[in-house]
């Protein structure tokens, strides 16, 4: 008898939020969980201008340029800068389903750390996904911090970030690497908001500052 | 002639312990739910960062169970704390506790990363990724729950004023008694 009233209790609570939850779902913006369908992968190469690293004694210091641009690094000597045409890069090296991975050490249709830090020079926009300690902690030099969660928690901030960089921008967002979902969640996010040219770095931070490439460390400005 | 019906649970086990479990434990699901209600796209996108089941496939079921979960964690914790239907509510918690930990052992065994979102994007005590700290705070809070489950809500709580009187072992393996006492028969000997 106890067991029967106590059963029916928890079945009446699980009716309830069953009835709850659809409400919500009804009147709630629409949940959305697919796969990015990140568009055309032949798309040019859409950034700001070539970058090359800062100086090691400015690293942590600075904070990034309005539009992902260190000024004082266009005034470089050109030479010091490789830059690819679009026409140069591999096909492969922008998100496509069918795309085959060239280096197997990244999930596939996803950035090798080469091709990553190509884009960087070029000037495209990096988006860390990361957790705000771990972007405090350590960045892609001039790389934002907008992980999905945030539109949710703090819109303002995210969308601050969203309009420093154009929606035709070329946008490589990174995480922790490999299995990490971080990435495509923010991706899912901005492919909602209307970008058209989102890239996702299968190797992570950590591979990224092992290659000895540009770094630095300190909060979002 | 009225009897009233005497509890088990003494007053003093209903105020120092269970009232305050109750509350402690359904203000825990209660908080948790308030952060994650409005931050289901959030959610979703943690349970499918679990990979206990394939996203692609049943997308449907992991936005199912981002709706549904906060508002079972809202509804408990809130019949927990005001003692209503309040044994139903523990075990209603103490599932939901286990299939957290299953669900946390998941991602440690198969070496997923992934965020808990287990009070959206606040952290109880343990961080955002998941780990075995996550797994040891749902045992702790599995603790009270068990107790709340075999105690009862105790003396302050609905389930006393609505006169559902808790009906307990007197004594370990015996068979459930409720205690009555006939308050006039007991003045009339005085």
């Amino acid at each position: 008898m106890r067991c029967m009233q106590i059963t029916s209790g928890l079945l009446s609570i699980i009716g309830a939020a069953f009835l709850f939850g659809t409400v919500h779902a009804l009147i709630a913006k629409p949940v959305d969980i697919s796969k990015v369908d990140l568009g055309d992968a032949n798309k040019p190469v859409v950034g700001a201008e070539p970058r090359v690293p800062k100086t090691d004694a400015s690293k942590g210091t600075e904070t990034p340029p309005e539009n992902g641009v260190d000024e004082t690094s266009i005034d470089e000597p050109a030479e010091q800068v490789v830059i690819k045409t679009p026409e140069e890069m591999p096909t492969d090296a922008r998100i496509d389903e069918n795309a085959s991975g060239i280096d197997a050490s990244v999930p596939e249709g996803t950035l090798t750390l080469q091709q990553s830090y190509d884009l960087w020079e070029q000037g495209a926009y990096f988006v860390d996904a990361r957790h705000e300690h771990e972007f405090e902690a350590g960045h892609i030099e001039y790389a934002f911090w907008l992980p999905s969660t945030l539109f949710d928690t703090d819109s303002d901030r995210a969308f601050a970030v969203v309009d420093r960089m154009p929606p035709d921008a070329t946008v490589v967002i990174y995480c922790v690497g490999g299995e990490c979902d971080a990435s495509h969640n923010t991706a899912r996010r901005l492919k909602q908001i209307g970008f058209s040219d989102l890239r996702i770095m299968g190797a992570g931070y950590d591979d990224w500052v092992a290659a000895g490439f540009p770094t630095e460390e300190g909060g979002q400005p | 002639m009225s009897r009233n019906e005497i509890p088990r649970t003494g007053m003093t086990e209903s105020i120092l312990l269970q009232l305050p479990l109750r509350v402690l434990l359904g203000g825990v699901f209660v908080y948790a739910a308030y952060n994650k209600i409005p931050a289901i796209q959030s959610f979703a996108e943690a349970i499918k960062g679990f990979q206990i089941v394939d996203s692609e496939t049943h997308s449907g079921l992991i936005v199912m169970a981002a709706f549904v979960i906060p508002w079972f964690e809202l509804i408990a914790g809130l019949m927990l704390i005001v003692g209503f239907r309040a044994r139903s509510a523990a075990l209603g918690i103490g599932l939901l506790l286990a299939a957290f930990i299953y669900a946390l052992l998941h991602v440690i065994f198969t070496d997923v990363d992934a965020d808990c979102s287990c009070f959206g994007d606040q952290n109880m005590i343990c961080g955002s990724t998941v780990g075995w700290c996550q797994v040891i705070r749902n045992t702790v809070l599995l603790v009270p729950t068990v107790y709340l489950l075999w105690r009862g809500p105790g003396r302050v709580s609905l389930d006393q004023i609505f006169g559902k009187t808790e009906q307990i072992p007197a004594e370990p393996g015996k068979a459930t008694q409720t205690i009555t006492y006939d308050v006039d028969a007991d003045a009339s000997r005085a």
